[in-house]
């Protein structure tokens, strides 16, 4: 019954989103709570400027006092710490971030899922393109590889796999910034678009051309991970009986190699694919501050400089949201491809 | 599992890593690493960059941004190094009460642009009056500075030509230009590109280099009998500098890399060694206990793998400002995952091996079997997990380091590329100041994955080639 195993995979998922939010609310109360303090205080203080001139000094305290009260009972801060976490974390489940400090989207609102929405599809944009390219490079190398395991090709670039394994993309992302755009200088060294940006079919170009360098960078560091990665996959594969009884019967190689050990390597390699770009979003997601790319990971960067803490927050929950969506879309697929995974133990 | 046993597995272990060439190489290069850390002090100029890195004082006679040595091995023109210069004739003469010191020293210029400044360094006592001249090789002999030294028990005197004798560079360049042809304001000439050029029309604007012998003379008059100037040296901040020159606030980029060498061992190795060995425990205790622990366990377990890592870790250290050791426990917090999995199917199998169920037989406890005969089995393994969680470490605490949160004690490499970052090093072409710092990164990265990668060879000998 696969509808059933989606359904316990998608409950458990989120099972386990909401006991993380709830973990970070409590970890990181202290830090929300002093930013909201300081947002009342800013609010009341507008109110008071506006407020009629004639009051006495008595009056304005009491109404600064009742105002304060009024709305700190609104953001519950009036309440005990426990139910304080409780609502919060309520809050972040139905997305609402709360306002952002000083960082604005580019309408202008300072709503912080406004802020967050607007980055979120560049992110997964960019990461995407990357991944595809290097699952599509990977294949083609990590086959060669398993073909001829051992040989010259085979050794050489398990050797690249291993000397790239440490390298922070980043860094790899600053020498092709001074290289391609300073010192050639045929690639724009950051952003989305152009400043302004150009219209109709210009436009995609435009994107394409911002959009060569991070993609460049990603796979470069990566490709020789997955190429390492389907050799070891498909040599596994390759070793299996119904490859020899395949060889055996004098099926050529090239569709013992494609129509036999690709078939069974297909729910490996998808895995593999998803687990990479999962770990991007975990693991190399400021990489984007380095090209100036408008996403989340970007976003880290001008919210820390800015100590917005409400973005910095709003953008933590986010990400884990969509790296557990990710985590689940990844067992679905597997349990899909794979149909022994959801039988699921004891039934 | 006794000792001689542990042994013996070892020798059998290296035995076929031995086999293994690349895993041979990075051991090699792990040695090297290990062995910088404590040569440390013969092999960079500036031993106290680890302690020192973010004071300015330290660093004040290096020049800003200058580019390595090395680079005039390629280049047309060939720019004055930075140099300390100590070797010195030094005469005394007695004038009555006054004593008169000499000291010459001799300066080989063989280059075509001239070194950014002078600085004369010395320790005087008493109240002393330092005056500093240069003969040039074309004989003539410029009086730079004259500095009085008000009395005192003893204090550092720092002299710098490239402030201290704008005048004097002046005056003396000036008299060979056409007082026609434009002259450059007194506030921007740069006295040194005038003493070490040709005395000829043109000096202040377009200097030609004179190459030979220097000599840089200090006069001083010591009035009493205590009054000294003790240690005296020349420190010339160079057009280049250093095997890997200096950033944009003087310091020096090798000092800096190599003192970054033992931040990154400490925080890969003991994040990773921290780490796996709670990974394995958790991964065996959760095999062998079985059933609702076993469950609860592995929710637990589920409930880390969900945490984007980075993320998390980027915003506890926005929050808490951690120094590097709370780092590292941090990092430890979440790494441990890495190795429950593939230890927890490892130990279900071991579980039912027969030598266990007639250790329990025997009465032995829980703990008993857990740590004397399930986890012996483990450690090839978990070395081998740990080589390759090391990398790992590293690069996450450059990343956040390169955020600018990173512990502002110590110096690594992360930090040395945030600055880069922030000084405009990208933009400004400063390659110097970007390359080595990851360039280390990635090659502790290779050494461990090196490292990693052969002894998962030896284990998983299903991948092995044919």
């Amino acid at each position: 019954m696969y509808w059933k195993y989606c359904i316990r995979r998608i409950i458990y998922g989120f099972a386990i989103f909401v006991v993380l939010i709830f973990i970070f609310s409590a970890l990181f109360n202290t830090t929300m709570e002093s930013t909201l303090r300081s947002q009342i205080e800013e609010e009341i203080r507008g109110e008071t400027l506006k407020l009629d001139t004639r009051m006495t000094p008595e009056e304005l305290i009491r109404y600064i006092a009742e105002r304060r009260e009024f709305k700190q009972h609104l953001y519950h801060l009036d309440k005990p710490i426990w139910s304080r976490i409780v609502w919060r974390a309520i809050n972040v489940l139905s997305l609402d971030f709360g306002k952002a400090t000083i960082m604005r989207s580019s309408s202008g609102e300072a709503d912080v899922w406004t802020i967050i929405a607007e980055c979120l599809p560049r992110t997964v944009l960019l990461f995407t393109t990357a991944i595809f390219i290097n699952i599509i490079l990977g294949l083609w190398l990590g086959l060669k590889k398993a073909q001829k395991a051992g040989g010259l090709m085979d050794k050489t670039t398990s050797i690249g796999t291993m000397v790239v394994y440490g390298m922070p993309s980043w860094w790899l992302g600053m020498l092709v910034i001074m290289f391609f755009a300073y010192t050639i200088g045929i690639f724009p060294s950051g952003g989305l678009h152009s400043i302004p940006p150009p219209t109709g079919f210009a436009y995609y170009t435009d994107l394409l051309r911002h959009m060569a360098l991070p993609v460049l960078t990603l796979v470069l560091i990566g490709f020789w991970g997955s190429a390492f990665l389907i050799r070891n996959i498909v040599l596994g594969i390759l070793q299996e009986d119904y490859i020899m009884a395949a060889r055996t019967r004098g099926i050529p190689e090239r569709k013992v190699l494609y129509g036999h050990a690709m078939r069974t390597a297909a729910p490996p390699i998808v895995t593999m694919a998803l687990l990479s770009l999962l770990a991007s979003v975990g693991g190399n997601i400021i990489f984007e501050g380095i090209f100036s790319w408008p996403g989340l990971g970007n976003l880290y960067w001008i919210s820390i400089e800015q100590n917005d803490i409400p973005v910095l927050m709003g953008n933590l929950f986010v990400t884990t949201a969509l790296y557990i969506g990710g985590l689940v879309i990844l067992d679905l697929i597997y349990g899909f491809l794979d149909p022994r995974i959801k039988v699921g133990g004891k039934q | 599992m006794k000792w001689i046993d542990i042994k013996a597995g070892f020798r059998d272990f290296w035995d076929e890593f031995k086999r293994v060439r690349f895993g041979l190489f990075g051991l090699i290069l792990l040695f090297i690493f290990i062995l910088t850390v404590f040569i440390n002090p013969y092999i960079v100029p500036f031993p106290e960059a680890s302690s020192r890195w973010r004071d300015i004082t330290y660093w004040e006679d290096n020049p800003v941004s200058a580019p390595p040595v090395w680079v005039n091995w390629f280049s047309s023109t060939k720019r004055a190094p930075s140099l300390i210069l100590k070797e010195h004739d030094f005469s005394e003469e007695k004038m009555g009460k006054i004593k008169l010191a000499r000291a010459v020293f001799e300066y080989e210029y063989p280059y075509d642009l001239p070194p950014l400044d002078v600085i004369f360094h010395g320790y005087a006592k008493g109240s002393p009056v330092i005056m500093l001249s240069i003969e040039r090789p074309d004989g003539q002999i410029v009086e730079l500075v004259r500095r009085p030294i008000s009395k005192s028990d003893g204090k550092d005197v720092r002299v710098s030509i490239g402030k201290d004798s704008r005048i004097e560079s002046y005056n003396f360049g000036v008299k060979y230009e056409k007082p026609e042809s434009n002259r450059i304001e007194r506030e921007m000439v740069k006295p040194t590109s005038i003493l070490f050029s040709e005395a000829k029309e043109g000096i202040l604007v377009h200097p030609a280099p004179l190459k030979g012998v220097y000599k840089l003379i200090i006069e001083i008059i010591l009035p009493a009998e205590n009054d000294a100037v003790e240690d005296i040296y020349f420190t010339f901040s160079g057009g280049v500098s250093g095997w890997l020159g200096t950033d944009s606030s003087k310091r020096d980029i090798w000092s800096g890399v190599v003192a970054g060498v033992k931040w990154a061992l400490l925080i890969g190795l003991l994040t990773a060694f921290t780490a796996v060995s709670i990974g394995v425990i958790y991964g065996v205790i959760s095999a062998y206990l079985g059933g609702w622990k076993d469950s609860l366990m592995q929710r637990i377990f589920e409930l880390f793998i969900g945490v984007p890592l980075l993320p998390v870790l980027i915003v506890m250290s926005a929050i808490f400002k951690p120094n590097i050791w709370i780092m590292i426990l941090m990092m430890s917090c979440f790494f441990w995952v890495g190795p429950v999995k593939t230890v927890r199917s490892m130990g279900l199998q071991i579980k039912e091996e027969t030598y266990i169920e007639a250790a329990r037989a025997f009465g032995a406890s829980s703990s008993r079997i857990i740590f004397k005969h399930m986890i012996p089995l483990l450690i090839p393994y978990s070395f081998a997990s740990m080589a390759l969680y090391v990398p790992s470490a590293i690069v996450y605490e450059a990343s956040i380091s390169l955020l600018g949160l990173g512990d502002s004690t110590i110096v690594t490499w992360g930090q040395i590329l945030h600055d880069a970052l922030t000084g405009g090093a990208v933009i400004n072409g400063l390659w110097w100041w970007v390359i080595p710092p990851g360039l280390f990164i990635a090659l502790m990265g290779m050494t461990f994955a090196f490292i990693g990668f052969a002894m998962d060879k030896i284990l998983h000998p299903k991948l092995r080639t044919r």
